[in-house]
């Protein structure tokens, strides 16, 4: 047993509204600089859609994550051959127009326009090449537009549904959307890390967030290709790649990251879990239908007394530990078994797990009436508008068991609360929802309560950063003792 | 970050102990051997011996340049000092008498010397006019062995294969020096065509005037660029005189060869490049050719 601690996320798609706050949050602190216009470390995608960059789940595009090769696993488009065939150039990277060309507006045009007969403009320029340019696409060009044949249309997921089954989801009474948003998943396996050739990229151990050197990053890009989730990106400016750092300077001054703590609807839950890292290899090299389950078996029970000794023989403090045992990400991905991961055919293990969202039933349409009426509250999990098979696809890598499961608990939970607060529902029908999940009331009024009346501190527990034993693994800090620290800007006049 | 620490402290011990002794022994030198009034006709022999040998002689007959017996009474010395510095700009300036020297000898461009000052300059006519006295004059002759003006029109058929070798590189020079295929080229047999940095060898022979004229060239290399690539790398007389062998072979014979040979060559890479081409074009197929919104893209009008 090699216990280690992550940083973990799960996000709330039930209540993500899409404002983007969030990334406008992230894009204020980190990505408001020369070379990084383009980039969004945090985005919010409109499902169906393409997401951003365009298509980055097809995998036969971009060629990133791990793919299944025999009892282990190797790197789809990078690795010792294929990564030195395509070192100088990698003939999958993404283009600039994947992505979009990031612009601004002349705004001073509007004041400094000479007198004519038309109102002045502000004419876009490219943020890259400073010309004037025709804005054809931006970071969330597809928002909203759950049904539009460039965007929603085109949807990876929607190969794993036969052809009835898209025409059905594409109806205009039967139309729907949901948000994704994305940040790096700091993932147990990262292909990032796994296909650079400088070793620039590392998984901090004590907190398992993945970063860039930027000392040692020569500019290869293969973890642009690599990342499947395409998180990393290349700065033109610097010449080095930059990713989400889950903000780790907040972090270790015990503030939540940006984008968590910007958003609105307090959809994002952040906390440490205990891991296994021997089961990894083991848990990236199961068949696709088995990845959920073996990923979340690596987690472990923080309050096992056993865990608990191996957790400290590692060097994991016991405030970790503690908050370990506080985390709502522990609760949410195992107690509970609400949250799946995102794509975790992509076998990278990724540490960020989405509740799925509830969406409205299926309406239908006879003799030009449209009728939205079910014969209970809620029409139960199956006329779901999203059909299992396209959730299935985005969080259970295909196994539709899984997507059924999570969302029938969280109808218990829904059936529970209205009897409850309503009580208009029959009393039989809400212990039969709750008997198949075996859900008891308690753990129906927790989820509701960390749900819909967390507190900040409940959402975010944050363990103690301990940097300062963390720098002594890597320096002797003795040695730069009476050298730092103190000083002038201006020489003093005084003094000897 | 602890490394830097480490430099900082320890540089400041370690420079001002030494840097006033090293300057004290570059300044001693410097009085002692570069002042310009030192210079004699003593210095004017090595001058001479490195920088002119390769082509002249003080009594004892032309070479590759004219005999300089007696040149300091003959010229004036601001004549020479031109001469020497750059004989071009000299003849192009309509110097009568250096059109003459230069028309005289096949017009063969001296290479001009730029390099020596005008003390070095005057050591140098200086030990000229010593040499051309006529009591060293007498013995200058006798001293300096005397080469042969037909020794490659006798080689044998080895000297001239030894010399080929040594032209093309297949046979290493004994001190290491470059082989000569690396700037010149010759058109000769199988010879591969070789490089265009310096002058076409293939009547050499007959333009620097026999084996006198590239035993001096091949001896102390009189351009720049050939002076840097065999400095401490000098090519035995032996060598110098298989290779004369084979430049004479090759001039003897210049008339048989096909001028095209170069072309095999530029085709040859031509082919080959585009084969290159063909072949990464094969191995990378498979790449993303268009941006993935590019049907997004085709159904936008464009306002620009």
């Amino acid at each position: 047993m090699d216990i280690r601690s992550q940083v973990s996320m799960v996000f709330h798609l039930d209540k993500c509204i899409g404002c983007h706050t969030c990334s406008i949050a992230c894009k204020n602190i980190w990505t408001d600089r020369k070379g990084a216009e383009y980039m969004w470390w945090n985005n919010v995608e409109t499902k169906p859609g393409t997401g951003y960059p365009t298509k980055w789940e097809n995998q036969d595009i971009y060629k990133g994550g791990w793919e299944k090769n025999g009892d282990s696993v190797s790197l789809k488009g990078a690795g010792k051959f294929r990564g030195l065939k395509n070192i100088f150039h990698n003939p999958h990277m993404p283009v600039l127009d994947d992505y979009y060309e990031p612009w601004t507006y002349k705004y001073q045009d509007l004041f400094t326009a000479p007198e004519g007969d038309d109102q002045p403009t502000a004419r876009p320029v490219s943020l890259v090449t400073g010309e004037h340019m025709d804005v054809q696409s931006g970071p969330n060009w597809d928002d909203d537009l759950g049904g539009s044949p460039d965007y929603a249309r085109q949807d990876v997921n929607l190969q794993s549904l036969s052809e009835a089954e898209q025409e059905a989801m594409f109806q205009l009474e039967r139309m729907t959307f949901s948000y994704l948003p994305r940040i790096c998943n700091h993932c147990l396996n990262p292909a990032c890390v796994a296909s650079c050739p400088s070793g620039a990229l590392y998984k901090r151990g004590e907190d398992g967030i993945v970063l860039i050197n930027q000392e040692r990053c020569r500019a290869w890009r293969m973890c642009v290709t690599a990342c499947p989730y395409k998180k990393s990106y290349y700065n033109w400016h610097t010449g080095k790649s930059e990713k989400c750092v889950l903000c780790y300077p907040r972090l270790e001054s015990g503030q939540a990251p940006a984008c968590f703590h910007s958003c609105v609807g307090r959809i994002r839950y952040l906390g440490v879990l205990l891991y296994d890292a021997d089961k990894i290899k083991d848990a990236v090299s199961v068949p696709d239908d088995q990845l959920v389950d073996a990923q979340l078996d690596i987690y472990l029970d923080p309050f096992d007394p056993e865990v608990i000794k191996q957790a400290r023989l590692n060097g994991i403090a016991d405030s970790t530990i503690d908050a370990a045992q506080k985390s709502p990400v522990y609760k949410f991905v195992k107690e509970w078994r609400l949250a799946l991961p995102l794509h975790p055919e992509f076998r990278t293990l990724p540490n960020l797990f989405y509740v799925p969202a509830l969406l409205p039933t299926m309406a239908t349409v006879a003799n030009g009436v449209y009728d939205s009426t079910s014969k209970s509250l809620w029409n139960g999990v199956e006329s779901n508008r999203l059909p299992m098979k396209y959730l299935a696809s985005l969080f259970s890598a295909g196994s539709t068991g899984k997507i059924v499961e999570v969302m029938k608990r969280l109808m218990a939970v829904r059936l529970h609360r209205r009897g409850v607060t309503v009580g208009d529902l029959n009393v039989a029908e809400i212990s039969s929802a709750m008997s198949e999940v075996q859900m008891d009331a308690e753990t129906a009024d927790a989820i509701f309560r960390l749900t819909s009346l967390a507190t900040f501190d409940e959402r975010f527990v944050i363990p103690p950063a301990h940097r300062e034993e963390s720098i002594e693994m890597l320096e002797n800090t003795a040695d730069v003792k009476g050298n730092t620290g103190f000083g002038f800007k201006e020489k003093p006049a005084r003094g000897l | 970050m602890r490394t830097k620490i480490a430099a900082i402290k320890i540089e400041p011990m370690l420079i001002p102990s030494k840097k006033p002794v090293l300057q004290i022994i570059a300044l001693a030198a410097y009085f002692l051997f570069m002042l310009p009034n030192g210079l004699s006709a003593q210095d004017g022999e090595a001058i001479f011996k490195q920088n002119c040998a390769a082509c002249h002689k003080v009594g004892g007959g032309r070479m590759v340049g004219p005999d300089l017996m007696g040149v300091t009474t003959k010229r004036s010395e601001e004549w020479l000092i031109k001469w020497t510095k750059s004989s071009q700009s000299l003849i192009k300036s309509g110097d009568a008498d250096a059109k003459a020297i230069f028309e005289e000898f096949n017009q063969t461009p001296m290479p001009d010397q730029a390099h020596l000052s005008d003390a070095d300059l005057k050591a140098l006519y200086a030990y000229v006019a010593s040499k051309s006295e006529p009591a060293t004059a007498a013995t200058a002759g006798t001293n300096e062995p005397a080469i042969a003006t037909d020794a490659s029109k006798n080689a044998t058929a080895e000297d001239i294969e030894y010399g080929k070798g040594l032209f093309i590189g297949s046979q290493a020079l004994v001190n290491g020096g470059p082989a000569c295929i690396s700037c010149h080229n010759v058109n000769y047999a199988d010879v591969i065509p070789g490089g265009l940095l310096a002058k076409d060898l293939t009547n050499a022979f007959s333009r620097l005037g026999g084996d006198a004229g590239i035993h001096g060239m091949l001896g102390a290399p009189p351009f720049p660029a050939m002076t840097e690539a065999y400095k401490n790398k000098a090519i035995t007389d032996k060598e110098i005189a298989a290779i004369t062998a084979f430049l004479y072979k090759v001039d003897s014979d210049k008339a048989n060869q096909q001028v095209a040979s170069f072309n095999y060559l530029l085709y040859g890479g031509f082919g080959g490049a585009v084969m290159l081409l063909a072949l990464i074009f094969l191995i990378w197929n498979n790449r993303k050719k268009y941006t993935v919104k590019k049907s997004i893209y085709d159904r936008q009008i464009k306002s620009i």
